[in-house]
């Protein structure tokens, strides 16, 4: 992306209308000027009335860093697997399963720093078999994952039945993925953290480029000698991770797994990709466009609460906003890194 | 000592025969039009050159070299590379990534010299392949026409320094004006001292700039000669009636 703003610094002469085509036709640019547009509006909004729209109040900005990293990171995992073209749909179980799994190891007097870790594996290692189980039996990873979903859900009720499981680490964990930095809520920060590796990793690294090429054409990235297996098993894995990785933040954040509490949470992750610009056929997207899209979810959830609109409204705009990135999104389907 | 030569290679996949005691060589700086119709081997052959099948029985030379290709980096080390069809690009990569693509310049730590990337594929696209209308590299291929895409493959080529080219059906996409380019291109890079193995079905194509034709049928050779010594019609007659 910063080749792109260089380029167009040294042709100087280029018009307004350009210059928007220019953004549009970008990974990202798209949602990056919905984004701005939304922002500007609400940040209007909440200077002019301060009492009535409090969106720039303290506790507002807190309420809202400490629910977007759960989600985002989830939508960072399912966005690059998307991209390497397929898909997990049991991230939200395996979120659910491993953040149980470190709580009953905490609670069993295992140290949250060797339990966390655990957890980790465990969903690195269900990214590895649901790629494995989609490349060696040549399955679409939608229904692979399907079935992980319910395969996971299931086993979570296995482990502990239908209650919740207290998660108690010690101060130290604590403070580092629930407690507050300069003012800033520490798992957004992870998130930010997060968004620059993956940043890094997927338009600045080889592997990315891999990653682009096995979603992109996959039949030609397999005839110039990329590993596109490979490819993929590391992105499932990584998916895992990332999920297992959301499950240490947001049961940091409450104190406690329930059992059910992962539901809906693929869909939504897929969500926040498909309105960053990601294409479902894979070899389009960009980690800003994930990170977008997630902050609009969570921007445009935040504006309905604030204006005390009912919670069905909620969904219907997601719902809606899904449905027109989707379109808008068709056009550029051949789009993807352009540097 | 010819550059590539390919030893009595048999190929069966399963009960199928694809390729029956298979012989022919290119030597250095040669165009050869290896000719058949449809199902005549001329893609099994391919394949095995670029290795992504293997020999059942015989084995293929590099330079007199007896060589074991278990995959397509294998051949392209030995400095043969394969240019398809339908060009083993990715559309929605920019050109400078598609020409790396799987041979990234990269730091120790595996993270790309965009910058270089760039420089070299913009300055290999201006030198090595004139084809117009490629003014950037960093334009996503899948925006490139047919010709252009196929600019791109042989640009690749080049910059890896590759001794022999194999165009599988490479005129079957473009238009004539790009098909001209592109046989102008094949034998600039001839003069050069880069080989090609012309795999067609279009004989007048390969007329054009082929030294030497092999013609296939039924999974073996069954003509093999110098321009000098052949017409047209010739070829014709033994593309046809073998």
């Amino acid at each position: 992306m910063t080749e792109m703003t260089h380029d167009r610094a040294a042709t100087p002469r280029r018009t307004a209308a350009q210059r928007l085509h220019d953004l549009l036709s970008m990974p990202a640019g798209a949602i990056l000027l919905v984004f701005v547009l939304v922002q500007i509006a609400c940040i209007a909004g909440g200077l002019l009335f301060p009492d009535d729209f409090r969106y720039l109040s303290p506790a507002n900005m807190g309420i809202m860093m400490r629910s977007v990293p759960v989600l985002g990171c989830l939508a960072l995992g399912a966005g690059m697997l998307m991209i390497a073209g397929e898909f997990d749909l049991s991230i939200g179980s395996v979120y659910t399963f491993t953040a149980v799994v470190m709580a009953m190891l905490v609670g069993n007097g295992v140290d949250a720093f060797l339990a966390a870790p655990a957890g980790l594996l465990i969903g690195a290692a269900i990214g590895l078999l649901n790629g494995a189980l989609t490349l060696r039996f040549n399955l679409p990873s939608f229904i692979v994952t399907l079935g992980g979903l319910l395969f996971w859900r299931g086993a979570v009720l296995l482990l502990n039945g239908a209650i919740q499981v207290r998660f108690d680490p010690n101060p130290v964990f604590n403070e580092l993925f629930s407690g507050t930095i300069l003012g800033i809520n520490a798992a957004f920060i992870w998130f930010i953290a997060l968004c620059l590796v993956f940043y890094a990793l997927l338009h600045r690294h080889r592997f990315g480029n891999h990653v682009f090429a096995t979603g992109g054409n996959r039949s030609a990235a397999t005839a110039i000698g990329v590993n596109t297996n490979r490819i993929k098993l590391m992105a499932f894995a990584i998916a895992g991770f990332m999920a297992a990785f959301a499950g240490i933040l947001a049961t940091t954040r409450v104190g406690s797994v329930q059992p059910g509490q992962g539901t809906g949470l693929e869909l939504q992750a897929i969500a926040a990709c498909v309105i960053g610009g990601l294409s479902l056929r894979g070899g389009r997207g960009s980690i800003l466009g994930v990170f977008l899209g997630v902050m609009l979810i969570f921007t445009i959830t935040d504006v309905l609460l604030l204006l005390r609109a009912p919670g069905f409204y909620l969904d219907m705009f997601i719902a809606s906003l899904i449905v027109v990135a989707s379109i808008f999104n068709h056009g550029l389907d051949r789009r993807g890194a352009s540097t | 000592m010819s550059l590539l030569a390919l030893h009595n290679i048999n190929k069966t996949f399963g009960p199928l025969k694809a390729l029956t005691d298979l012989s022919f060589e290119v030597g250095h700086s040669e165009v050869v039009g290896l000719l058949g119709d449809n199902g005549a081997g001329k893609s099994t052959t391919v394949n095995m050159i670029s290795g992504i099948h293997r020999p059942s029985s015989g084995y293929i030379s590099v330079d007199g070299q007896r060589q074991d290709f278990a995959n397509r980096r294998d051949s392209a080390e030995a400095g043969i590379e394969t240019i398809y069809q339908n060009t083993a690009l990715v559309d929605c990569l920019s050109i400078s990534r598609n020409i790396f693509l799987g041979r990234e310049l990269t730091d120790r730590f595996g993270f790309l010299d965009l910058k270089q990337m760039r420089e070299i594929a913009m300055q290999v696209l201006e030198s090595a392949v004139h084809i117009s209308g490629i003014n950037s590299p960093d334009k996503l291929v899948g925006d490139l026409s047919g010709g252009q895409k196929q600019a791109v493959a042989i640009a690749r080529a080049v910059f890896f320094k590759r001794r022999v080219l194999l165009l599988d059906e490479p005129t079957s996409a473009l238009s004539v004006r790009e098909t001209e380019a592109l046989l102008h291109q094949v034998l600039k890079l001839k003069s050069e001292g880069v080989s090609s193995v012309l795999v067609t079905h279009n004989l007048y194509h390969a007329y054009q700039v082929c030294d030497r034709f092999v013609i296939m049928s039924h999974g073996t050779k069954v003509f093999d000669v110098a321009k000098a010594d052949t017409t047209i019609e010739e070829l014709t007659q033994h593309v046809v009636l073998t």
